[in-house]
């Protein structure tokens, strides 16, 4: 039997958990892929992006693509697991 | 700002992102399979006419796959460049098929030790190539064309080798580029 236990706050956001939705079924994504997909946006999607961070859930590069600067945004080992973590524990909550 | 979601909410939001990022990594829509289906069957059939009509240099037909090559490269570079994502699948799906191309040129580069039955070695590489491809992006039809192109190289062997440029160029048609235009068709569907 599996005890209840409190969801993740930091991917219990809508923002948050659909960037980390998106970025678990790709190796990387550019800034512009996750603000269109999200429909968010750009300061709102720094902002999140910036927790997810600090969290040691995500790795943001930046670079230039040309003249352009460029964002890539990859899950990271430990984000992988919190966010399999916070799945099992959805489930717990709907069974 | 961020809104308050239930289990469920939360389990259909992921769900729907995943298949949002699965839309993008959907490949080139098959370019790939088109661009080298149309130009070694053509080879194939080419050579067949050629040798059949007593043509001295039937090989010489090959030549189209230099700037196929060219374009394949170019092609696969851009569309590498412009992606805004990038996937495992994909990943995985180039360094295969750069593998089955190197076979394929060390297949070529020892014809004469082979007595020139490259062709059902070739359906070969092609076949593991495309049943690898079509098990990654789970698309039957692709699989399909990789048993395909195993079974013309199993005929391919007990025929002569002239015969074997026909079989091999109505194997690419049926194995490669028909799967080739359905995932050109699937493509445009989900984007």
């Amino acid at each position: 039997m599996s005890a209840f236990k409190p969801l993740d706050p930091l991917l219990h956001s809508q923002l948050r958990l659909a960037v980390m939705s998106l970025l678990i079924s790709v190796e990387e994504a550019e800034f512009t892929f996750l603000k269109e997909k999200t429909e968010s946006t750009a300061g709102n999607l720094s902002v999140q992006l910036d927790k997810l961070e600090k969290a040691g859930y995500i790795e943001i590069e930046k670079s230039f693509r040309g003249k352009r600067p460029l964002t890539t945004c990859k899950i990271t080992q430990v984000g992988l697991k919190a966010f399999e973590a916070y799945v099992e524990n959805l489930r717990n909550y709907i069974e | 700002m961020e809104k308050e979601m239930s289990s469920k909410e939360s389990l259909t939001l992921i769900t729907e992102m995943i298949n949002r990022a699965k839309r993008e990594t959907a490949g080139d829509g098959g370019f790939q399979m088109r661009l080298w289906g149309w130009v070694i069957a053509i080879c194939n059939f080419g050579h067949f006419t050629l040798y059949k009509l007593g043509y001295e240099h039937p090989h010489y037909v090959w030549i189209l796959v230099a700037p196929a090559a060219v374009v394949s490269f170019w092609k696969g570079f851009q569309i590498a460049k412009k992606a805004r994502v990038k996937s495992h699948v994909s990943q995985v799906i180039n360094q295969l098929w750069i593998m089955v191309f190197a076979g394929i040129m060390i297949t070529l580069a020892f014809m004469p030790v082979i007595g020139y039955n490259q062709n059902p070695i070739i359906l070969i590489l092609a076949g593991i190539g495309m049943w690898t491809t079509g098990s990654l992006i789970r698309v039957n039809l692709v699989r399909g064309g990789g048993v395909l192109l195993l079974l013309a190289a199993v005929i391919a062997f007990m025929l002569p080798v002239s015969a074997q440029y026909l079989l091999s160029g109505v194997a690419m048609v049926l194995g490669y580029l028909l799967p080739g235009y359905y995932l050109n068709k699937s493509y445009r569907e989900r984007i």
